[in-house]
């Protein structure tokens, strides 16, 4: 994802407090980061340090670039 | 789009409108709060207000980041980026802010190295790539950005990255909703809380409201239906004389928040004495700073910063738009000085401020109402 697509001219997901739902690919536990796709497809590098231990498949809440939380699995309330 | 489709559905949202209808006391006027700016965004976005009675009205909070910043912050990052070898970088929102001498578009016009980035991690990655270069990070946003700017200056500690450096304009949520609660000139009656800073504070501070002001919080998420059903919740803890916080947003926000969050922040930040907020005035203990052990980070004590307090523009009324005094329509410059393209406040520039939200998505929803 283009930083022109997430601070655009009608959203900024920093600005807006907002987080943006993803996927884990894969993990880099030394690094403490992961390779996280988005519902568009677009891959990102993503800190993990707030949330974990994280498996391949884990979904996950992202804010400027830092997973703030995991998504819970089964049906949404 | 899981997460997402179930929050948006028309026929729920029309049977929550419906619950709401049905809550409602006739001839009482309610005025709820909005606290974050990405819940103003999504009300206009979806016309979340056309759904709701008449008696209904929401008024738009604090919670921009952007909107918040005053202009003696944007010249001081202005000035930090026209220093020689200086890469200076920060959110796309904030390139547009108006200082009191242009923006840091416009010092990026004029020869000044300034980066859009999406995450912190972008700015200390820029860093590595420059090692002859210095490359400060303008930190803005609640506590939900926080962290994440407290992580990479942890990173660039433990990596030995020395070219990287922060000015913090980070802000907490708190303080400005309490001096919003003491402001003689605001009557609410509930607020729909913050989602994501509530991911990271958690529900426990703002049970201060409930507690000593007497009105009801509801954390909510962002999609309509979270908004609709925030706003049903509150009515219902009116309804039946309860007044507490309650988590609409229960898929996301734990009630304690995020502890390793809260523990990293406490690490690299500390509180200001007091931070001014545009339109708000100074307000205590409301801003972070880097703390001493992150020092040697710290912009604002490696560089020379000018730290001259500048007056908002008299035209402009984003102070009393932030306080929900008026709405941004009632502003005497909105969409004729003041628009998306050309802002005068910093309401205007953010696409989560009240004013360029309402600019983009509501302007239009009034034009049918006056007809």
């Amino acid at each position: 994802m283009s930083v022109e697509n997430v601070c655009g001219s009608t959203h900024c997901i920093t600005c807006g407090d907002d987080g943006e739902p993803m996927t884990v690919i894969a993990v880099d536990e030394q690094r403490g980061l992961a390779l996280c796709e988005a519902e568009g497809g677009q891959r990102h590098s993503v800190e993990t340090a707030l949330v974990g231990p994280l498996t391949g498949g884990d979904r996950l809440l992202v804010h400027a670039g830092t997973a703030i939380a995991t998504l819970a699995e089964g049906p949404v309330k | 789009m899981k997460f997402v489709d179930e929050f948006r559905d028309a026929e729920l949202g029309r049977a929550v409108a419906a619950e709401i209808l049905s809550r409602v006391e006739p001839g009482r006027h309610y005025k709820f709060m909005e606290v974050c700016g990405g819940h103003t965004h999504s009300i206009y976005k979806y016309g979340v207000d056309d759904l709701l009675p008449a008696n209904v009205e929401l008024v738009h909070g604090p919670g921009c980041p952007v909107c918040v910043i005053p202009m003696g912050r944007v010249d001081d990052g202005i000035a930090l980026a026209h220093i020689d070898g200086v890469i200076f970088s920060c959110f796309g929102d904030m390139m547009r802010v108006p200082g009191s001498e242009g923006s840091l578009l416009e010092a990026k016009a004029a020869g000044a190295d300034v980066r859009m980035v999406y995450s912190p991690l972008d700015a200390l990655r820029i860093a590595k790539q420059n090692p002859d270069r210095e490359v400060i990070f303008f930190a803005i946003g609640f506590e939900t950005t926080a962290p994440s700017t407290a992580l990479t200056l942890r990173r660039a500690r433990a990596e030995k990255v020395t070219n990287f450096s922060c000015m913090c304009n980070h802000v907490t949520i708190v303080p400005p909703l309490r001096a919003l609660l003491e402001s003689p000139d605001l009557r609410l009656d509930g607020f729909i809380g913050p989602g994501h800073v509530s991911t990271i504070v958690g529900a426990r501070p703002f049970e201060f409201i409930p507690a000593g002001y007497g009105r009801p919080v509801v954390i909510a998420g962002f999609e309509p239906l979270d908004i609709l059903q925030a706003i049903s919740m509150i009515l219902r803890q009116l309804q039946a004389g309860r007044c507490e916080v309650e988590n609409q947003y229960t898929r996301v926000v734990p009630y304690d928040g995020n502890l390793r969050a809260l523990q990293v922040m406490s690490e690299v930040f500390e509180l200001r004495p007091h931070f001014e907020w545009r339109g708000l005035g100074f307000i205590s203990h409301s801003g972070l700073r880097l703390s001493d052990a992150y020092a040697d980070l710290d912009a604002e004590r490696r560089f020379s910063v000018p730290g001259v307090r500048v007056a908002d523009p008299k035209a402009c009324q984003c102070g009393e738009v932030l306080k929900g005094v008026i709405k941004p329509w009632e502003c005497k410059v909105f969409g004729t000085a003041c628009t998306p393209e050309r802002p005068i406040g910093t309401c205007m520039v953010s696409s989560e401020g009240a004013c360029a939200a309402y600019y983009n998505f509501g302007r239009f929803a009034r034009e049918r109402e006056v007809v």
